[in-house]
């Protein structure tokens, strides 16, 4: 049985040495071939969860790099940890709410300012994983990883990933070497994720040679001295019967054209050194062939920057836990009370285990990721992408949090990291989408999927079709008698390595009853669940945590096969997880069914609306009298 | 009253022992329910003991026989129409309960004097006053009426005593004032603890509190007394709407004109909400807008009128559904594209059949309902509003309460004027 799973491994293995070296050669093309994708987006992974399957073939075996790559990646990371450990004060940054020329001179160096641009423009032309790799170093300071990720995660994106050749070969270069740096202007002050108030506005000039563009964006990071600005604003289009509408288009706008001009840079809670400013623009001409794609087209640039730019915050969230711990072990195995060890005590164990667990989740969860979006084909990954956003971004604040919390009145003091590292992971849940955004994003693209495909079966249930009753029954019968789930992950032709089978056997079982619950939410609400947010929250949180497991798993089964150091303590990280991951499942999904005791989303509602009508807190203070 | 009431036949019935027990008991037991239970198994007894018609006593024969009282009434009515020659007040009222008081220690005619003071409260303008009840529940000589046997516990113990203490309750409920602790004290030291002004006192304490913030929507006791600041409150009130933002266009004022005649510019005071103003917008201005009223609004006992514009319903043939732009939200989809609606199971809207109406686009207040004043009204809109500049306004009032004192024309209650906006704009 073993050696069979085993042989199974080492075949997939060599599957995966094959497509990684496709991978190396794929690497230069991928970038540039990433073409738009809104419409039902061909999701990787995520869609079968909704049908109650698991694509094994998506997630199993675990994403590997070749030997050739690792090595790369290792003689990369090596100087630019050195860099941060040496070169770089966080404190002063921190302080003083600026990166100091020396520093940013040598992220330059280091080539960090243009990790994902292809060589060919002068970038390093890294991966998707190895950019993760690099994102677990580059968070040792928040400033500095939200400067480069507004950069290259967002700023200079849509050049990558929608530019024509000639833009690329105009802007890449300077951008990869940190000569300029980009900035993403998408946001007003009317217009967080709402297009139709973006009041920006480009009017093509009467020789139609530029666009005359006219507005103010506020909250942009690099605002203050970027070159470089994707700039989306409104302009008029002529649709094809004539009609004249009012559409964004995404434009390529140098500080050179003349008319731009930033705000003082915003004083903020955390990312302090990060530079956050207004950006207006007055009546700068912008040439024409600076659109990015099509006129009338920038929507569809803004969502696939906005989508492709998250799944690096896994292994940056995860690499800062990982160096908390390094602090807070040291200090927890150092400081003594009541003549014991601060480790010794079972509620500062519980925030270890909680935070190492956390960061194997998210790092399990973020390369998982990678890799298949660094797969051939350019799988459309947007929906794994945000589910480890919203996970890492929430583990990471409250592992802070469990952070300061062993530390306890030393984390607190400015003396110390710690309120620094809380200060600055808060970020994470706001930008790039907030994380309620990303909720509705995770379950409503799946729902869509889901319920395409479920369309005609629900129909012919409302028509009242008996012989479809029937057929569910019958199915209800079998499932309540045999009880056994078995959706192919353990077992004979299982992936999962037998240490991991209850594990596996639990995250079918959640996989199964939420193709259940969707399928059942779907014949409820129709296409009005869209309304039901708090279904759909808790829609996203079970599929996170399926993705979750899922990746842990995959990761957890390959480190065993291969003999990885410590695999037992993965092996370990990963049963737990799973178990209690698959609790939280069962109890969201019993939320879900229909009259549940556990649902209180209605007085939830009612609280809120009772508060909202009066915009004050409602009670009578404990103290009043009547008489 | 139906407590008095209540009172007025276990008095006059005597009822026997058993049942008046049984009446104790139950009152004590629950708060709410015994009111009802008294009156139904009053009625009962009632009947059973009719056959004794020497001590009935119907609502007919109660006012004839209190026109014995009543002769005694009109001297301490005398009282205080004596006292009232200086002024009608607090002071001078709660001079005559010490003058009463002090005239005599056995307090002779208490209760005839308690009923003259009674009815005298509102025209001294004290009637909401706690202290003054308190002071006339203290012209009851103390501990004579207070049961001391077994017996006496048992029948209704000094009922005129008790029934006109109950009375005093009963006003103070009446005009809404909440007794406090000195008025149990000094029931207590009056009647007992087990007595009927006790029982109705505990009935105030109980459902007072209780009722107390049963309006969710509470009209201060003192309204604002500048017109303009009633208005401010009174359209905030109508307008229900947190964003909605008030406009004084225009301050009262009086002056002397060239012929020095006295010409008085009425105040106007508007409120509209953004989302008014937003409704506003999309108007389409070959349809008119009219300007209504005066609709009452009552605030206690104070009426003030209001007008409103607004505009009629789009027929259903000149709806258009605006469809949601798929490009609109960056991060996700706003609508699903499924054909498919929600189950009925799932539907917990109740089905009511809805009326359409007209949109309200502002409201505005003012003291005098004239077409004029109302234009000027208009015109101030047009500030925020310029589409009301390019829309017919039609004037469609009703003779206002102001009009119908001065009584010019009302002939035509509804006067119809179209006018061009850019005409009123001038």
């Amino acid at each position: 049985m073993m050696a069979m799973v085993i042989s199974g491994v080492t075949r997939a293995c060599a599957r995966m040495h094959f497509r990684a070296r496709a991978l190396t050669v794929q690497v230069l093309g991928l970038q540039s071939l990433r073409g738009f994708r809104t419409q039902s987006p061909s999701l990787a992974f995520a869609k079968d969860i909704f049908l109650g399957k698991i694509n094994k073939a998506e997630a199993f075996p675990y994403p590997e790099i070749s030997n050739e790559e690792l090595e790369e990646i290792g003689q990369l990371v090596a100087p630019v940890e050195k860099f941060f450990m040496e070169d770089v004060d966080s404190r002063k940054i921190d302080l003083e709410a600026t990166i100091p020329p020396k520093t940013m001179s040598g992220l330059k160096e280091l080539g960090l300012f243009g990790i994902q641009i292809p060589e060919e423009y002068g970038g390093l032309g890294l991966s998707n994983t190895m950019y993760a790799r690099l994102g677990e170093i580059t968070s040792m300071d928040g400033s500095i990883a939200v400067t480069l990720a507004a950069h290259q995660a967002i700023g200079l994106k849509g050049i990558l990933i929608a530019g024509n050749d000639e833009q690329k070969s105009r802007y890449l270069p300077k951008l990869a070497s940190g000569e300029h740096i980009a900035a993403f202007c998408l946001t007003e002050p009317g217009s967080g994720s709402d297009a139709a108030s973006i009041q920006s506005r480009a009017t093509l000039s009467e020789d139609k040679k530029y666009f005359v563009l006219n507005g103010s964006k506020i909250w942009i990071s690099n605002g203050g001295f970027a070159d470089i600005f994707t700039v989306f604003a409104r302009t008029e289009v002529v649709d094809t019967d004539g009609k004249k509408m009012d559409k964004i288009t995404a434009f390529i706008v140098e500080r050179a054209f003349g008319g731009v001009t930033s705000g003082k840079p915003e004083d903020k809670l955390g990312i302090r050194g990060s530079n956050t400013s207004e950006v207006h623009f007055e009546n700068t001409r912008v040439p024409v062939e600076n659109v990015i794609g099509e006129v009338g087209g920038g929507f569809k640039v803004a969502m696939n920057i906005l989508n492709s730019g998250r799944f690096s915050m896994g292994s940056a969230s995860a690499g800062m836990i990982k160096r908390l711990i390094e602090m807070t072990a040291e200090y927890a195995g150092t400081r003594k009370q009541f003549g014991k060890k601060l480790g010794e005590f079972g509620l500062i164990q519980e925030k270890f285990a909680t935070m190492a667990q956390q960061a194997f989740v998210m790092e399990s969860m973020a390369y998982l990721t990678a890799g298949m979006m660094d797969r051939p084909g350019m799988p459309d990954c947007s929906v794994e992408a945000a589910m480890v956003k919203v996970f890492s971004s929430e583990g990471a604040w409250m592992c802070v949090s469990e952070a300061l919390q062993i530390l306890g009145g030393l984390g607190y003091m400015k003396d110390y990291p710690y309120e620094r590292y809380l200060r600055d992971s808060r970020i994470l849940l706001i930008f790039e989408g907030t994380n309620e955004i990303l909720r509705m994003y995770i379950a409503l693209t799946g729902i869509q999927y889901a319920g395409k495909i479920l369309a005609g079966k629900i129909k012919e249930m409302k028509k009242g079709n008996l012989s479809v009753f029937m057929e569910i029954f019958r199915e209800k019968l079998q499932n309540s008698l045999s009880k056994k789930i078995d959706l192919g992950l353990s077992g004979p032709d299982g992936v999962v390595h037998p240490s991991l089978t209850d594990s596996a056997k639990k995250l079918e079982e959640n996989v199964f009853y939420f193709g259940k619950t969707v399928d059942g939410l779907l014949y409820r609400f129709g296409k009005s669940i869209i309304d039901e947010q708090l279904v759909l929250k808790r829609i996203a949180d079970v599929l996170i945590h399926i993705y979750a497991m899922t990746a842990v798993l995959s990761r957890a089964s390959r480190s065993i096969t291969i003999g990885l150091r410590d695999h037992d303590h993965e092996v370990l990280l990963a049963n737990t997880f799973c178990a209690q991951a698959y609790f939280q499942n069962n109890y969201r999904l019993v939320q879900l069914e229909k009259n549940s005791p556990e649902n209180h989303d209605a007085s939830i509602k009612k609280i809120a609306q009772q508060i909202l009508e009066r915009r004050t807190y409602v009670c009578s203070h404990p103290l009043d009298r009547t008489f | 009253m139906n407590a008095t009431r209540f009172l007025f036949h276990t008095r006059s019935l005597r009822l026997p022992l058993l049942c008046v027990a049984g009446l104790r008991n139950k009152s004590l037991s629950s708060g709410p329910i015994p009111l009802h239970q008294f009156l139904s198994s009053d009625h009962c007894t009632r009947r059973c003991l009719c056959s004794k018609p020497v001590f009935r006593r119907d609502p007919s024969q109660s006012e004839e026989s209190q026109n014995k009282p009543d002769k005694t009434l009109i001297s301490y009515d005398n009282l205080f129409e004596r006292a009232a020659l200086d002024s009608k007040n607090k002071a001078t009222f709660s001079h005559v309960l010490d003058v009463f008081k002090n005239k005599d220690i056995r307090r002779r005619g208490h209760v005839e004097f308690i009923y003259a003071a009674l009815k005298k409260m509102p025209e001294f303008g004290v009637e909401q006053d706690l202290a003054i009840y308190n002071k006339l529940l203290d012209v009851f000589p103390k501990e004579v009426f207070i049961p001391r046997n077994f017996i006496q516990r048992m029948f209704n113990h000094y009922p005129r005593q008790q029934e006109c203490g109950v009375q005093i309750l009963e006003q103070m409920e009446n005009y809404g004032v909440l007794p406090n602790v000195e008025t149990k004290v000094l029931l207590i030291q009056i009647f007992g603890k087990k007595s009927h002004p006790i029982r109705k006192y505990q009935r105030l304490m109980y459902w007072f509190p209780r009722f107390k913030h049963v309006n969710p929507y509470p009209v201060p006791r003192e309204l604002p007394q500048d017109p303009v600041d009633l208005a401010r409150f009174s359209l905030h009130r109508i307008a229900a709407d947190l964003n909605a933002k008030v406009t004084v266009y225009q301050m009262p004022s009086s002056d002397h004109n060239e012929d020095g005649n006295l010409v008085c510019q009425p105040y106007i005071v508007g409120i509209q909400s953004p989302d008014q103003r937003e409704v506003l917008a999309k108007h389409r201005p070959n349809r008119p807008v009219f300007v209504e009223g005066p609709f009452p609004l009552w605030l206690k006992r104070t009426c003030v009128y209001y007008y409103v514009l607004r505009a009629d319903p789009l027929p259903p043939e000149e709806k258009v559904e605006e469809p949601v732009d798929p490009e609109r939200n960056f991060f996700y989809p706003l609508e699903l594209e499924l054909d498919y609606d929600r189950d009925l199971g799932d539907d917990e809207d109740f089905d009511v059949d809805e009326v359409e109406e007209g949109p309200v686009y502002a409201m505005c207040m003012t003291d005098s309902g004239d077409r004029d004043t109302l234009a000027k009204w208009i015109s101030g809109l047009q500030e925020t509003n310029p589409i009301l500049g390019c829309t017919p306004t039609v004037f469609r009032l009703d003779s206002g309460p102001s009009e119908v004192q001065s009584c010019t024309v009302s002939d035509h209650p509804e006067i119809e004027d179209v006018l061009q906006g850019q005409k009123m704009a001038q």
